[in-house]
């Protein structure tokens, strides 16, 4: 039997529609269909429905990994990540995320844009409290037991000038080799991109002293320990830092 | 008898000389899906005038994006309809990119007509589920719901999340499909196809729903035209534009497929436009799927895009599930955009709710009003 599409079985001719047996025979049919179906819905509380691995629910945090670089702070769109100074094992001051889980909107940019894959997203949907300061996750609370490779978001991106040449691969996390560039004729030796550099890239080197005696300082980047958070560019008080992207 | 600016419909009058009455329905009345109102001018039970008033749910949307980075604005995009998120995020990359001037890679295009596509069956479904409830049929609510439930799980396959997708990105999209995936989407598609006909005998053989629909808030092709009406809306009126066809965008132009046009103008023939539509979007999937299978698993998917915009402007526009949306975007060579306009189709279709209610009967407004399918989301940004 040839299969009609809809548009030429129906509308159904006015002869058609006055024999009323057809839409209950029709829906006895379906019945007797949906007795043998086993039930589409689950009883929540104590079972739940599949999840898969990489399922954006609140965000996770591996404390020994995160370098407090503040890429999650500034991707996030609700403006939810906040940096707060806690201990670690040692016992030491350390600054790590703190995440207000009432404003996340679950979007995975802080997992994606990670540059240590120390965000990650958790399978953890039920997220329900008696108050809004419950809601705010701190660095240890918001560990989670169990993450696994899915659940670390990589950002895979292909260069455009990769394609030209030929060689479309992907790669992890380019941005990571965007460096920033100093313009010195702008800088004043204020050594404020050596202070906020999260994994210390930033060394301030000697050129000469200016004409009061005192010495010229200019910033010189690690290339093997930089990340690209962009702290230094964004921290300059004369914008004498820009970034140079990798296309 | 009082002068009246019905233009095409020849409309009954209230033989009685009754006091006319304004009725307002909404914005908590149940039949108005969303955050607007309906002010009815009744004479007697048919009514005489009518006036949309929306604007409930205003938030600031496009000023809001002048002070984000383009990819913050990405989640953003997502929450102008909640049910339209995959296909409003595709476009605001779509515009982005053409202001970038740059050409995204081919799997991408694919993996983003898909997720339109499923984005548009489920959306259709959820208009089906509340037409179901208008019309007073608590099952046909249910089940649409049921088959969108599948639609759901597809997107949690996919991308991780279930409403607010969150998927496409500037320049691709966010994660690459696998092979388990295009196993669950074809069994899913071909399921859904057999299974959109039960929904179809519930309703098209049912004569008590078909009565309610059929020649209520009748439309002519002309006045369809002249009103800026777009999208099933539209061709159920019998303008032959799809934009997917006639202006595609990404690979569009590569896809067989049939726009469903029907030439009555009533509330029936844009239902069927929309159910016909599920079944052609469910042979875009399969065909996208196999496009994507066929490019290969390790091509590239997304490109690296600088974060500056150079300045400029861009519009793009897009087959949405309820019509034709298009975004304006003004750059000014910085991070963030100097200005984002959205045009969105409910805005412009609300405007029709006086031509199609006037002439019809109260308990008729909301058989009509749901053939819209409203979306406050994003007419009110």
């Amino acid at each position: 039997m040839a299969k009609k599409e809809y548009l030429d079985k129906y509308p159904r001719s006015t002869a058609r529609s006055l024999w009323v047996m057809t839409p209950i025979v029709k829906v006895l049919r379906l019945l007797g269909k949906t007795i043998i179906h086993r039930p589409v819905t689950v009883l929540y509380p104590y079972e739940k429905m599949w999840m898969p691995e990489n399922y954006r629910g609140r965000p996770g945090l591996r404390f020994d990994r995160c370098i407090a670089c503040s890429m999650c702070v500034r991707m996030c769109p609700t403006a939810c990540i906040k940096l707060v100074e806690t201990e670690d094992a040692s016992g030491q001051k350390v600054m790590r995320p703190q995440v207000n889980v009432g404003r996340c909107a679950m979007c995975g940019y802080c997992a994606e844009y990670c540059p240590v894959d120390a965000m990650t997203v958790t399978p953890e949907f039920e997220l329900a409290e008696y108050t809004r300061e419950d809601l705010i996750y701190g660095p240890k609370r918001l560990a989670y037991d169990g993450i696994t490779e899915k659940m670390e978001i990589h950002l895979e991106e292909t260069l455009m000038s990769d394609i030209e040449n030929g060689n479309p691969e992907r790669r992890v996390s380019p941005f990571k080799t965007d460096r920033p560039v100093l313009e010195a004729s702008k800088c004043i030796s204020c050594k404020k991109c050596e202070k906020v550099c999260p994994v210390n890239a930033v060394k301030m080197v000697e050129h000469g002293v200016n004409e009061k005696g005192r010495p010229i300082l200019y910033p010189e980047f690690n290339n093997d320990t930089c990340v690209c958070c962009k702290n230094c560019v964004e921290d300059c008080p004369k914008d004498a830092l820009h970034i140079n992207e990798v296309l | 008898m009082m002068s009246r600016d019905i233009i095409d419909v020849k409309a009954e009058t209230s033989a009685l000389n009754t006091q006319k009455m304004w009725v307002i329905m909404g914005p908590q009345h149940p039949f108005s899906h969303g955050l607007w109102t309906l002010k009815a001018q009744l004479d007697g039970e048919i009514v005489v005038d009518a006036e949309p008033i929306i604007g409930y749910l205003h938030r600031g949307w496009e000023k809001e994006c002048e002070n984000r980075t383009y990819p913050k604005i990405i989640p953003m995009a997502d929450r102008l309809c909640y049910a339209a998120s995959m296909t409003y995020t595709h476009l605001y990359c779509m515009t982005v990119e053409k202001a970038l001037g740059i050409d995204i890679p081919e799997k991408a295009k694919y993996i983003r007509i898909m997720a339109d596509e499923i984005c548009r069956i489920q959306s259709h479904l959820m208009w089906l589920a509340a037409v179901g409830t208008d019309l007073g049929n608590l099952t046909v609510f249910l089940w649409a719901m049921r088959e969108r439930e599948f639609f759901m799980d597809l997107n949690v396959r996919m991308c991780g999340a279930r409403m607010t997708t969150n998927f496409p990105r500037i320049g691709g999209v966010r994660n690459d499909i696998d092979d388990e995936f295009a196993m669950f989407a074809t069994r899913c598609v071909e399921r859904f196809e057999k299974a959109l006909w039960d929904i179809i005998a519930m309703v098209d053989d049912s004569s008590i729903f078909v009565s309610r629909m059929k020649g209520t808030g009748i439309l002519t092709r002309e006045r369809c035209a002249n009103l800026g009406i777009t999208g099933p809306a539209m061709r159920g009126t019998g303008v032959d534009f799809d934009v997917r066809r006639d202006d595609p965008y990404d690979n569009y132009d590569q896809m067989d497929f049939v726009v469903p046009v029907l030439k009555d103008g009533d509330s029936y023939s844009r239902y069927r436009v929309r159910i016909e539509e599920m079944f052609q979007s469910c042979k875009i999937i399969k065909q996208a799927l196999q496009k994507v299978k066929a490019i290969g698993r390790n091509a590239p998917y997304r490109l690296k895009v600088p974060s500056k915009v150079p300045a400029g402007r861009a519009f793009m526009r897009m087959e949405d599930p309820r019509g034709e949306s298009m975004m304006y975007l003004v750059s000014d060579g910085s991070e963030k955009p100097y200005r984002l306009k959205v045009r969105s189709p409910i805005f412009v279709n609300v405007s029709a709710a006086k031509p199609l209610v006037q002439g019809c009967r109260i308990a008729d407004v909301p058989a009509v009003m749901a053939m819209i399918d409203m979306c406050l989301g994003e007419t009110d940004r």
